[in-house]
C-alpha cells in the first residue's frame, strides 16, 4: 500500500513519484556526475577551461610527489588494517565466548564509540600522543624511555597509532557478527569426535569467521584511505596523505579538477577493495 | 575454549578497551583540573572551563546551527526514505532496485568524494555554500540508514493486515493512519535517532559545504588547528556526554534484549 496511492487521483500519484525519484537524482546522481566530469577538465592559469581531456590525470601521474603519496596512503591503509586484524580478532573471539549480560554490555561499549564525532577521537587521542601526553608519561615510568619522545606526534606514526585505535570497532564488529552466525551444533560435533579446542578453533571457527574478517578489513581499509582529518590533525607536516594532497586542491592549492581526477583514483581503489571483499565474504557455500 | 586462552583474550580485550576509553577520560578528567609541568593538579577541580564555554558566542552560535541542520537534515531524510520504503515495498523491480543503489552511494562511499561532488554541483549550478547546503548534505549522508530501517520494519507487516483493513472499509489514507503508521512508529523514531546522531557529528561533508559558517564539529575543528585550549575539553566532555546518550537511548530501541543487538 503506497503512500503516493493514497489519494487514488492520477495527478498526485505522478507528483509522488518526482519526488521519490526527482531528490536522489538531483542531489546524489547529478552530483556524483558532475563530480566525474570535472576530472577530465582542467586548470590553466586561474581558470578552469571546461573541456574534455585527461589533462587532469596525467598532471596527476606525472606529479612524482603525490604518486608517492599515493602509495604511502595505502601502505598506510594497509598497516591500520593489518593491526586492527591482530588486536580485533581476539577481541571479538573472547566477546563472543562470554554469556550473559557483560557480553550485551561490552558490543555496546564498542557501539558508543562509533557514533562519537570522529573530530573529538582524533583530539582524546592528540591529547594521549603529546610529549607531556599519557603515552609518554606511561614509557617513562615503564623505564622504556628516559626522556619523552616527539615519536608519536605530528608524523605518520602518530596517524597509524591515531586510526588504528577509531578504527578498532569497524574491525570487532563484523567478526564477532561471523562468530555468532557459526552454528554451535558445528562445533559441538567436532568435540564429540574428539577435536581438540585448538583443532575445532583453526579448523571450523577460524575459517567461517574469516568473512567477518574480510568486511572488517574492507571498513578500515577505505576509511584509512580516504581521511585527512586525522592525517591533518595529529600527522603535522610528515603525515601528508592522499587525502590531504584531495583536500588541499580544494584549499590553498585551488586546483578543483586535479583534486576531482584524484579523488576518481581514490573511488576506484575503495569500490575494487569494496567489490574484492564481497566477493570474498560471501563465498559460494554462504549464498543462499 | 581452553581457561589458559580465555584469561589470554581477556587480558587482551582489556587493552583493546582501555586504548578506546583512556583518551576519552583523559579529556574529560582535563575539562574540571588544571595542568602544571604535564600532571594534573587534583585540588584544582572547578567548572571553569564550562562557564567559559557558555559565554563564548562562537559556540553557542555553532551549537544552534548543528541542531538546525540536524532537524531540517533529519526531517527530509525521513520523508523521503518513508516514500521510498514504499515504493520500494509496492515495485520492486529493476528501477526501485537502481534507485536503491543510488541512495547507497553516499553512505557507502568515503565521504570527501560525496562532500566534493556536492560542492563542485553547487557551484556549476550557482547555488552558495552555507547551511542549505549543509542541510542537503547530511540529508543525503543519512537517507540510506532511515530508508533502510524503515523499509526492514514495513516488510515485517504482513500483508494480510492491510487486506483486512481494506475489506472493513477504511480508505488508503485510513489504512495508513491507523494500520501501518502505527506499525512503523518505532523504526521512525530509531532511524530519527540514528540519523540526528550522525548529522551531529558529521564533519568531512558539512566541510565542504559550510562555507563561511560553522557547526560544531568545525568550529572544534577550526579550534583544534590554532591549537589547544583548555575550553576544548569542556566542549568535548559535553558532546561525548551527548553522543554516548543518544546511543544508549538508539540502543534501547533496537535491542531492548541482548539477542537482538549482535543481529544488527
Amino acid at each position: 500500500m503506497s503512500a503516493a496511492a493514497s489519494t487514488g487521483s492520477y495527478a498526485l500519484r505522478l507528483f509522488w513519484l518526482a519526488v521519490v525519484f526527482a531528490l536522489p537524482c538531483l542531489f546524489i546522481l547529478l552530483p556524483m556526475l558532475a563530480f566525474l566530469i570535472y576530472g577530465f577538465w582542467h586548470v590553466e592559469g586561474a581558470d578552469i577551461v571546461r573541456s574534455f581531456s585527461f589533462k587532469s590525470y596525467l598532471d596527476f601521474l606525472g606529479n612524482e610527489a603525490y604518486v608517492a603519496v599515493f602509495f604511502r596512503t595505502l601502505a598506510l591503509a594497509a598497516k591500520v588494517m593489518v593491526i586492527n586484524l591482530v588486536l580485533g580478532y581476539p577481541v571479538a573471539l573472547f566477546i563472543s565466548s562470554i554469556e550473559g549480560r557483560m557480553r550485551y554490555y561490552l558490543i555496546l561499549a564498542l557501539i558508543v564509540p562509533l557514533l562519537m564525532s570522529y573530530i573529538i577521537k582524533i583530539y582524546a587521542m592528540r591529547a594521549i600522543l603529546g610529549s607531556k601526553g599519557l603515552l609518554n608519561q606511561a614509557l617513562l615510568f615503564l623505564g622504556v624511555l628516559d626522556r619523552p619522545s616527539d615519536l608519536f606526534l605530528f608524523n605518520m606514526n602518530a596517524v597509524l597509532i591515531t586510526m588504528a585505535v577509531i578504527m578498532l570497532p569497524f574491525m570487532i564488529l563484523p567478526i564477532f557478527m561471523a562468530l555468532e552466525r557459526i552454528p554451535k551444533s558445528l562445533t559441538d560435533a567436532a568435540a564429540d569426535l574428539g577435536a581438540t579446542p585448538w583443532q575445532r578453533f583453526r579448523d571450523i571457527t577460524l575459517p567461517m569467521s574469516l568473512p567477518g574478517a574480510v568486511v572488517g578489513g574492507m571498513f578500515c581499509f577505505v576509511l584509512a584511505l580516504g581521511d585527512f582529518l586525522a592525517p591533518e590533525l595529529v600527522g603535522g607536516t610528515q603525515g601528508f596523505t592522499f587525502g590531504r594532497a584531495i583536500f588541499s586542491q580544494f584549499g590553498m592549492a585551488f586546483n578543483w579538477p586535479l583534486g576531482a581526477a584524484m579523488s576518481v583514483v581514490l573511488l576506484i581503489v575503495a569500490l575494487a577493495v569494496i567489490a574484492a571483499a564481497g566477493r570474498i565474504a560471501n563465498p559460494r557455500w554462504q549464498r543462499a | 575454549m581452553t581457561r589458559t586462552a580465555k584469561i589470554m583474550l581477556g587480558v587482551l580485550s582489556a587493552c583493546v578497551f582501555t586504548a578506546l576509553y583512556l583518551p576519552i577520560f583523559m579529556v574529560a578528567l582535563m575539562s574540571f583540573f588544571r595542568l602544571r609541568r604535564g600532571r594534573i593538579q587534583w585540588d584544582s577541580f572547578s567548572f571553569d572551563w564550562y562557564t567559559d564555554l557558555f559565554r563564548n558566542q562562537q559556540i553557542i552560535d555553532a551549537l544552534l546551527n548543528t541542531l538546525v541542520v540536524g532537524f531540517f537534515a533529519v526531517l527530509i531524510a525521513l520523508v523521503i526514505a518513508t516514500l521510498l520504503a514504499f515504493h520500494m515495498h509496492r515495485h520492486p523491480g529493476r528501477t526501485s532496485a537502481g534507485l536503491q543503489f543510488v541512495i547507497f552511494l553516499p553512505f557507502l562511499l568515503p565521504p570527501i568524494i560525496t562532500g566534493l561532488s556536492l560542492l563542485v554541483y553547487f557551484r556549476e549550478i550557482g547555488f552558495g555554500r552555507g547551511l542549505i547546503a549543509v542541510i542537503v548534505g547530511h540529508s543525503i549522508f543519512v537517507l540510506a540508514l532511515v530508508y533502510r530501517t524503515i523499509l526492514n520494519r514495513l516488510q515485517t507487516l504482513s500483508r494480510s493486515l492491510i487486506e483486512a483493513s481494506q475489506d472493513l472499509g477504511a480508505t488508503r489514507w485510513q489504512t495508513f493512519r491507523y494500520v501501518l503508521f502505527p506499525h512503523l512508529r518505532m523504526a521512525v523514531v530509531t532511524a530519527a535517532l540514528l540519523a540526528f546522531a550522525l548529522s551531529f557529528d558529521e564533519t568531512i561533508i558539512t566541510l565542504f559545504l559550510v562555507g563561511d559558517t560553522s557547526t560544531l564539529p568545525i568550529r572544534l575543528y577550526a579550534m583544534m588547528r590554532v591549537g589547544f585550549t583548555p575550553e576544548i575539553n569542556a566542549l568535548v566532555t559535553l558532546i561525548l556526554l551527548f553522543s554516548a546518550g543518544l546511543t544508549l537511548i538508539i540502543a534501547r530501541f533496537v535491542g531492548g534484549s541482548e539477542g537482538q543487538l549482535g543481529l544488527k
